[in-house]
């Protein structure tokens, strides 16, 4: 499938200074919602220019794996890097909002912003949390909506728009803080079906320009398509992570040999 | 008995000055109170959201007096009872500059800012928590969060509710006409005592009452209409 937003510049990837180390690390994370265990010493990480899709069954902990990454979810126990820096360490709220300001990050819900139109939603930040010129801001934004192909929508508010459109509206917002990587917590979920493609289309054509990406997805059609390494999970843990050919042919774990027979009826 | 006759009390120049002024102060006192409120309210509700527990009870007392004393006891509170409480030389100083009408703001303005606050909260309840989620994930901190993406939604919740309580607000200014303010209910009153035209004065308030009131709330249903163009969820 062929889209208008492969036509377009790449995006900037902002250059990191950590370039040795992984860009995702989770080291022994646990959390507990009450007595219930959410994560269960997880260990992974997510390389430079890698891009992981994250599967499992509902309630595995897929979501609140990838929220921890920003700190939207709390840890019990455990280190998570992000781009070398410790994201659940003793942080001031400024030196937090910094580092969450790297971290591109895309709800299931889109969440954009009601009050704003869509290019007022992708120049918001770039202005308010890193200083920039509203003009510098807004040529960059125009470029990011034009490579998401709505160009033609940035007056548009987001009750105007169609979920997929809103959607690639978020991730131009996203884009627009030149985050080191992307994280994708079900993006399509929310979605009419017709509009699940548009939005893969341009989180293939990030991966293309080499983006680092977390993607917690049942896309398993772009799973297999685009990621790198697949990690599966099943309550809290992760079960086995392996290359998406390995893992979509021969998957070695009983609980993953189960979900994906359960995805084939 | 005489008939009804408008022009009697209008084409009468003492008369219609009297009103006028009246009107005037009216507009001042509702004005004045309205600001007043309005920033108390900001300051009761970023009290409210703060972290630390005392804050949010004492602004859960501070409302629930307010909403639960009639206006009319706190004008009078204030009037009678928290100004002579004051040192001399304050007070002096206040009746050379328009006591009355000072505690009548105060007492408004103070007691509108409960209901405003509590508009203003449940405006916020009412925005879905993913959005301060996504103000996050973008690096605004908490002030950020609300200025500029938590508030603009909030008021838009609150809309109809600030604008109805606008409009009491507006209408309790005629209270302050018991602690003495020359508003427009006491300069109905004078021109009534001294035209004997009861049903004239009272028309002619009634209908620079409503014509105010509706004013505001027209007002408010543009700004509504407007909020709805932008595409309210």
């Amino acid at each position: 499938m062929t889209s208008d937003a492969e036509m377009i510049p790449d995006v900037k990837i902002a250059e990191t200074s950590n370039a040795g180390t992984a860009m995702i690390r989770f080291e022994n994370v646990t959390k507990y919602y009450g007595a219930y265990k959410a994560l269960d010493d997880v260990t992974a990480e997510v390389g430079r220019g890698e891009v992981v899709v994250v599967c499992g069954p509902s309630g595995s902990g897929k979501s609140t794996l990838i929220r921890t990454v920003n700190r939207l979810e709390e840890i019990a126990s455990g280190t998570l890097t992000f781009d070398g820096e410790s994201v659940h360490g003793p942080l001031k709220a400024a030196a937090l909002n910094r580092l969450r300001s790297r971290i591109g990050f895309v709800f299931q819900s889109f969440n954009l912003f009601p009050h704003l139109s869509a290019l007022d939603n992708v120049i918001l930040s770039p202005i308010k949390v890193n200083g920039a010129k509203r003009e510098v801001a807004k040529a960059r934004a125009m470029a990011l909506l034009d490579r998401v192909g709505l160009s033609a929508k940035a007056g548009a508010y987001p009750a105007q728009l169609s979920g997929g459109q809103q959607q690639r509206v978020a991730i131009a917002r996203a884009l627009a803080m030149e985050p080191p990587a992307m994280l994708f917590d079900e993006p399509t979920s929310a979605l009419d079906p017709e509009m699940v493609g548009e939005v893969l289309a341009v989180m293939r054509s990030l991966a293309a320009d080499g983006m680092t990406m977390m993607c917690v997805t049942h896309e398993m059609g772009f799973a297999r398509e685009v990621a790198d390494r697949i990690w599966f999970m099943d309550a809290g843990r992760i079960l086995e992570t392996a290359p998406p050919d390995a893992f979509f042919s021969n998957p070695q774990h009983p609980r993953a040999k189960k979900f994906l027979s359960d995805l084939r009826h | 008995m005489h008939g009804f006759d408008l022009l009697a009390v209008l084409s009468n120049p003492d008369f219609a000055r009297m009103l006028w002024r009246g009107a005037l102060v009216t507009l001042v006192v509702a004005a004045g109170s309205w600001c007043l409120a309005m920033s108390l309210a900001l300051v009761l509700l970023s009290l409210r959201l703060a972290p630390v527990r005392i804050g949010d009870r004492l602004v859960a007392a501070y409302v629930s007096y307010h909403r639960n004393v009639p206006t009319l006891v706190q004008l009078m509170l204030w009037y009678f009872g928290i100004a002579s409480l004051l040192p001399d030389a304050v007070q002096y100083w206040l009746n050379d500059h328009g006591a009355e009408t000072i505690y009548g703001i105060l007492g408004l303005g103070l007691c509108q800012a409960a209901y405003f606050s509590e508009d203003l909260r449940s405006g916020l309840r009412a925005v879905p928590p993913g959005q301060a989620e996504a103000a996050r994930a973008l690096g605004h901190g908490f002030l950020g969060s609300l200025r500029y993406v938590l508030m603009p939604q909030a008021i838009r919740n609150a809309l109809p509710a600030l604008v109805n309580h606008s409009v009491s607000l507006f209408k309790n200014s005629s209270l302050t006409m018991a602690i003495g303010v020359s508003e427009l209910t006491h300069a109905v009153k004078e021109v009534e005592n001294l035209s004997f035209r009861t049903f004239e004065t009272y028309l002619i308030a009634t209908i620079a009452y409503l014509a105010v009131s509706l004013v505001i709330m027209g007002v408010g249903a543009v700004l509504q209409w407007r909020g709805q163009v932008m595409g309210a969820r």
